[in-house]
Formats: C-alpha cells, structure tokens, sequence
C-alpha cells in the first residue's frame, strides 16, 4: 500500500514537473514571436494618443516589420534615434494600458463571448455578441 | 537590390493577422510585394504558423534577408 502511494506521488511529480517545464518553454516561445504582436495590440488601441510623426514610426516599426535602419533612411534621422522614439512609445502605450486597461478588458470580453459562443447554436446571439467586440 | 521578408499586419484592429512576405526593402511603405510565402496568426492558442517552405528556402537561398521575428517564425519551422 505505502509502495503504491510513494509510486503514485513519484508519478504525479513527474506529471506536475512536465508540465512545468513545458509551459516554460511554451512561454518562452511565445515572448519571442510575440513581442510585435504585444506591441500592435496596444498601439490599436492607444495609437491615436501618440503625435503624427510618433504614429508613422511606430507603425513602420510594428506594423511592416522595418527595421531602426531602414526607419531612420525614411525619416531622415539617426537609427539611435528611432530606437529612442520606439522605446518612448512603448512606455507611453504601456503606461496608459496600465491606467486603463481598455487591452485586459477586451481580452476578457472575448474570452467570454467565444464562451457563449460554443454554448449556443442560436445565429443571433451569435450576432450579437460579435457585435460586443466589434463595439470595443 | 536589397530583398527582405518580412512580416506585414493585416486582419481588423485588435484582431491581428500577419502575411510573411518577400519585399523590396526600398519601397516597404507601398504595400507591394514580390511575393507571399506564408501567414502568422496570433489569435489561435497557441499561434498558427504557415509558410511555403520551397519559396522560403528558395528566397533565402537568392539572398533575400529575413528579419529578426521572420527569422524566429522560420526556426519554429524547421528552416534554416
């Protein structure tokens, strides 16, 4: 009996373990990719808040995948510049999504509405719902 | 000629979709491209991947330069 429990512990250690290790290296994977993508989100919803020539160089950064040289050809200023300018934005969008949290609340809503979504077969409340984000 | 693949936005706001594109990197504004070789799309759990890996491996082979996050994508893939 002690045996079997001891055995039993053991396996859902590994089990436990496994799964820890597999969710960092998910989560690694991720942070890698993903940084752009982070970044688009918050400049979808707090792009307007930034000045004319902040927004040109933000998107050519985020949106096309350009590169701080290639920016910098375009815009007529230095590379180290450009980095600045990106990394000044990206504390700016991250300040006012720390204060308003408009991208954590639109994640829960989808969340929900892709909830209600699998519980109904119903075409209007379907409608409905993708309505509510469209809203956001 | 510089050629770059790169990635380019598309899909609605807050719904984020991305094409892999081969691109001159002269005129990187415009919307043209040379070619698609692939998608990203982060809204899946996890993210989808899908890249032609005959074009991409071609394109890299004629010089054309990736870039850092296509470059991540592609090892994901399994090409080098």
């Amino acid at each position: 009996m002690r045996c079997q429990e001891k055995i039993l512990d053991t396996l859902l250690y590994v089990v436990y373990y496994t799964q820890g290790v597999a969710f960092c290296v998910l989560r690694i994977r991720r942070e890698n990719v993903e940084k752009i993508v982070v970044q688009g989100r918050l400049y979808d919803f707090y792009g307007e808040l930034l000045t004319e020539h902040q927004r040109t160089v933000y998107e050519d950064a985020v949106y096309n995948d350009m590169s701080l040289s290639e920016i910098a050809a375009i815009q007529g200023i230095s590379r180290q510049g450009v980095h600045d300018l990106i990394k000044r934005c990206d504390k700016i969008l991250n300040d006012y999504e720390a204060k308003l949290h408009l991208v954590e609340k639109f994640d829960t809503a989808r969340r929900k509405v892709e909830q209600i979504q699998s519980l109904t077969t119903d075409h209007r409340i379907k409608q409905l719902t993708t309505e509510i984000l469209e809203d956001f | 000629m510089a050629v770059k693949i790169r990635l380019r936005r598309m899909g609605q706001k807050k719904a984020p979709y991305y094409r892999i594109v081969v691109a001159d990197s002269r005129s990187p504004r415009d919307g043209k491209c040379i070619e698609e070789i692939g998608t990203y799309d982060p809204n899946t759990e996890p993210s989808t991947f899908k890249v032609n890996e005959e074009l991409a491996k071609k394109w890299i082979a004629n010089g054309a330069q990736p870039t850092e996050v296509v470059a991540k994508i592609f090892k994901q893939a399994g090409i080098n």
